[in-house]
C-alpha cells in the first residue's frame, strides 16, 4: 500500500497567525489548492479553507482586517508522510474533513486531500485486480492444459482420469 | 431481495431482473447526483449567497433563470468577489460551465474531475436543472464502485477457488475412488 508522502501536494500556501483575513482571501484566490495553512515557526496550528472564509467571515459580515486566527479551523488533524493510505482513509472517515496538512516532526511539509487519497486507493486496487485477473486467466489455461494432458496422456501423470 | 421475489423489468427491450438494472444504473450520473440543488438569482448580493451557502451547508450555488442554469457561484468565486469589492452575484458568477445529461456515464466526467479543471457539473434534462455533480459526489461514487468491484472480485475468486479444489479432488486418487 502506498504512503501519504506519495500523493500529498507540496508548496501549500501558508500564513502567520497575525495575518489578516484579507491576506488569506488573496492567497485563496490566487492558488488552486483551496486552503491556507496557518503556521507558527513552520508548525501548522490551523487551517483556513474556502469554506471557513465564506461561512465564518463573508456570511457573518466580518471585517477583512481581522486576524485569520478568528476564522481558522483549529485544532488540526494532521497526517504523517509515512502513514499508509488505508490508515489515512480511516482518519478521513472519522473526521469528515477534506484537507489534511501533512507534518513531519511537527513541521508542515505538504497537504493531503480526500480526493487524492480515495483516487489513489481506487487506482491501487484496480491495478491489483487486473493482476489478479491475469493470474486467474493463466491458471485457468494451465488447468485446461492439465485436463487435456490428463485426458489423453494419463500414463505421464501421477494422477489422472 | 428483488431478485428472489422475481421482479423483472425491461432494460433495452429485454426482460431482466431488477438487480441487473440496479447494477447497470450504478454508473449513471442520475444515481450519483445531488438532487436538491440550492439555486440563487442573479440579482442577489454576494453576502446573501454566502449566507445561503452556510445555512444550506453547500459549497456552490447554481444561478438559474426560469429554472435554466446560467452560471455557477462557488466559494472561490465569492472570495475573489470580496477581495475586489464586488457586491452582486452577477459580477462574481462564472458563466463557463459544462452541463451534462442525467443518463451520461460516471466515467465521462471522472477524468475532468481528476484533472481538477472543472469541479462542478449541473445536470440538465429538457432545459431544466435536475441535479448537480460535485467533487463530494464523485468521491463517494468512486468509493462505492471500488467497494462493489472488490466484492465482485471476491465472489469470482471464491467460485474459482471452489472449482479448482473440486477439479483437483476429482482427479486425485481419493477423488477417483469417491466418484468412481
Amino acid at each position: 500500500m502506498a504512503r501519504v508522502s506519495k500523493i500529498m501536494l507540496t508548496g501549500v500556501p501558508t500564513l502567520k497567525k497575525e495575518a489578516k483575513i484579507e491576506d488569506a482571501a488573496r492567497l485563496l484566490a490566487q492558488t488552486q489548492v483551496g486552503c491556507v495553512v496557518v503556521v507558527e515557526d513552520k508548525n501548522p496550528i490551523g487551517i483556513v479553507t474556502e469554506l471557513d472564509l465564506v461561512r465564518n467571515a463573508v456570511s457573518k459580515g466580518k471585517s477583512l482586517k481581522e486576524p485569520v486566527g478568528r476564522i481558522m479551523s483549529s485544532p488540526l488533524t494532521l497526517m504523517t508522510p509515512n502513514m499508509k493510505l488505508d490508515e489515512a482513509l480511516k482518519i478521513i472517515d472519522t473526521k469528515k474533513f477534506r484537507k489534511y496538512p501533512v507534518a513531519e516532526n511537527g513541521a508542515l511539509i505538504g497537504l493531503a486531500t480526500k480526493k487524492d487519497i480515495v483516487n489513489a486507493i481506487s487506482d491501487n486496487l484496480r491495478f491489483h485486480r487486473n493482476i489478479q485477473n491475469i493470474v486467474l486467466i493463466l491458471f485457468v489455461l494451465f488447468e485446461l492444459f492439465v485436463f487435456v494432458i490428463g485426458r489423453y496422456v494419463p500414463q505421464y501423470l501421477a494422477f489422472g482420469a | 431481495m428483488p431478485l428472489l421475489k422475481n421482479h423483472w423489468i425491461t432494460l433495452r427491450k429485454r426482460q431482466v431482473p431488477v438487480i441487473v438494472k440496479v447494477i447497470f444504473d450504478m454508473i449513471k450520473i442520475r444515481s450519483i447526483m445531488t438532487r436538491n440543488v440550492i439555486t440563487i438569482s442573479q440579482g442577489s448580493t454576494v453576502k446573501e449567497a454566502a449566507q445561503l451557502m452556510s445555512s444550506k451547508s453547500v459549497s456552490s450555488l447554481v444561478v438559474v433563470e426560469n429554472s435554466k442554469p446560467v452560471a455557477i457561484v462557488s466559494e472561490n468565486d465569492i472570495i475573489k468577489g470580496i477581495i475586489s469589492n464586488k457586491k452582486s452575484v452577477k459580477d462574481v458568477m462564472s458563466g463557463e460551465f459544462m452541463s451534462i445529461s442525467p443518463s451520461a456515464k460516471f466515467s465521462e466526467i471522472n477524468n475532468s474531475m481528476r484533472n481538477g479543471k472543472i469541479k462542478r457539473f449541473p445536470v440538465v434534462e429538457n432545459d431544466r436543472l435536475v441535479g448537480l455533480i460535485t467533487e463530494t459526489d464523485i468521491i463517494q461514487a468512486t468509493r462505492d464502485f471500488t467497494r462493489f468491484h472488490q466484492i465482485v472480485q471476491e465472489v469470482i475468486l471464491a467460485v474459482f477457488g471452489f472449482a479448482t479444489a473440486f477439479f483437483l479432488f476429482y482427479f486425485s486418487p481419493i477423488g477417483a475412488s469417491v466418484f468412481g
